[in-house]
């Protein structure tokens, strides 16, 4: 069996903003949500980070429901029931009952788990709340999606670092194609603002002070960026049975693991991916109109993926349209590449490619049409997203237009 | 004294009314499961600062049963 996958419902809480049409705003004026970051504590070398704008969860939870949600658990329960009600879907129980909710993750309940050692190691507290577990573990954010709104189909989250949601789309994707489930919600949510996640990025030194630039000369590192990006996706049968709101095909995918370093990325191991994606979806590399690059703003990163891409692409790489939406929402881990599927699935079905925006002189190694600053209008019949995570494990998806 | 303290931890715990915690007030009667009940032993142990063992749990029914552990604890 295989069938056709369709983006039926988008829902996304970022730094941008804390719904769709804010994310798509600023992605279409190519306005950063990179801001001089503000920390109670001082020891923290990191600078500037792209965060919620103003968010605060008792707007959307009650303080009993907040006792079970992780930050981690709230993003990703926000951005779902946007993605359910945007397709339509809220409170239809024969639907929810035989939809999958798959939910990546790189850091999960970091949160919860540092919360956890600070009453323990620093405030020498004899006991913990009877929920610590249930809030903590890894799956919580699968938990509390699936139950506050009502899907029991298969649940779980995936974790493969900065590629999570991508893994996390694929495997929604081919349990629709297998016919598992005929509906799938799939993204990540990441909530890495954590005294202990922030010293250990600033050890790791690829987070800039300055902004992200990517495959610009002056780039510095990646921006760290939090929230949630989730997708309906659903068989082609139904969602045109129901008469749904289609966005776009999910084409194909293709995932490789590099099996190299553990950080540094590998031409063969991202190439193989982008072409694996090709071949999964039946088309050839000049059928492709634009990429939405993982574009981290790493000195590493933006020479080794623009090389992939020549190498895959080859002469017909100079006619394809290049961006890295990081520019704008911030590295959000994880959920990154879930709100780089959003926007690749949103530039499709506006007709708009997103910028790299904080652009000013390209790396002469970084030499690809980059949309530098300014959206293009354009209309989109293929696109590609990358992601590849710490590790080496990497995660392509080809989407289409849907016509 | 004690049944006062339990029914205002009850009260903040779970939502209840006041009015309809009495001693012989069964607990599953106020809404409250066995994780629910584990939670209120949780804030019963620090608004106490007492350990209330883990084979004492399965007889706690009712308001009273508690205030017999916490009076067990020379409370």
């Amino acid at each position: 069996m295989n069938r056709n996958v369709l983006i039926t419902g988008l829902g996304a809480i970022s730094a941008p903003g804390l719904n769709i049409p804010t994310f798509w705003d600023a992605l279409k004026a190519g306005h950063t949500a990179i801001k001089p970051l503000k920390l109670a504590v001082d020891d923290v070398k990191i600078s500037v980070a792209a965060r919620l704008p103003d968010y605060d969860p008792e707007n959307y939870f009650s303080p009993d429901e907040l006792t079970l949600l992780d930050q981690y658990s709230q993003l990703a329960v926000i951005a779902a029931t946007e993605a359910i009600n945007d397709a339509g879907l809220i409170n239809n129980e024969k639907i929810l009952t035989n939809t999958a909710t798959i939910v990546g993750s790189g850091c999960c309940a970091k949160h919860t788990d540092e919360d956890t050692s600070v009453k323990l190691y620093k405030q020498h507290r004899s006991r913990l709340h009877p929920l610590t577990i249930p809030k903590g573990m890894p799956s919580a954010a699968a938990n509390m999606v699936s139950m506050h709104l009502g899907i029991k189909g298969p649940a779980f989250v995936i974790s493969s670092a900065c590629a999570s949601g991508s893994h996390a789309i694929i495997q929604g994707m081919s349990m629709i194609q297998s016919g598992v489930v005929d509906v799938a919600l799939v993204g990540a949510s990441d909530a890495p603002f954590t005294y202990g996640l922030l010293k250990s990025w600033d050890s790791l030194r690829v987070v800039s002070n300055d902004t992200c630039r990517p495959f610009c000369k002056d780039r510095s590192g990646l921006v760290l960026g939090e929230g949630a990006g989730m997708l309906v996706l659903e068989s082609e049968d139904h969602a045109t049975k129901r008469g749904a709101r289609i966005y776009a095909e999910l084409a194909g995918s293709g995932m490789t693991s590099d099996a190299t370093h553990i950080t540094r990325p590998d031409i063969t191991g991202i190439s193989n991916a982008m072409n694996r994606a090709l071949n999964h979806a039946n088309l050839n590399s000049d059928d492709v109109d634009y990429i939405n690059a993982h574009g981290t703003g790493t000195v590493l990163n933006d020479i080794t993926e623009t090389t992939a891409i020549h190498q895959v692409f080859g002469n017909y790489a100079k006619s394809l349209v290049v961006s890295s939406t990081k520019s704008i929402h911030g590295h959000a881990l994880g959920a990154s590449s879930a709100l780089e599927i959003i926007a690749t699935t949103l530039a499709i079905y506006h007709s708009i490619i997103p910028p790299t925006t904080n652009f000013t002189l390209a790396d002469e190694q970084c030499d690809l049409d980059y949309v530098p600053n300014k959206a293009r209008d354009q209309e989109i019949t293929v696109a590609m997203s990358n992601s590849f995570a710490f590790g080496g494990l990497n995660a392509v998806i080809v989407l289409k237009k849907y016509t | 004294m004690v049944l006062e303290k339990v029914a205002e931890i009850i009260v903040k715990t779970f939502h209840c009314n006041a009015e309809d915690i009495k001693a012989e007030t069964k607990l599953e009667s106020l809404g409250i499961d066995s994780l629910g009940a584990i939670t209120l032993i949780f804030e019963l142990e620090e608004a106490f600062d007492i350990e209330i063992p883990n084979e004492a749990i399965p007889s706690i029914k009712t308001v009273n049963d508690i205030i017999e552990k916490l009076e067990g604890t020379g409370h």
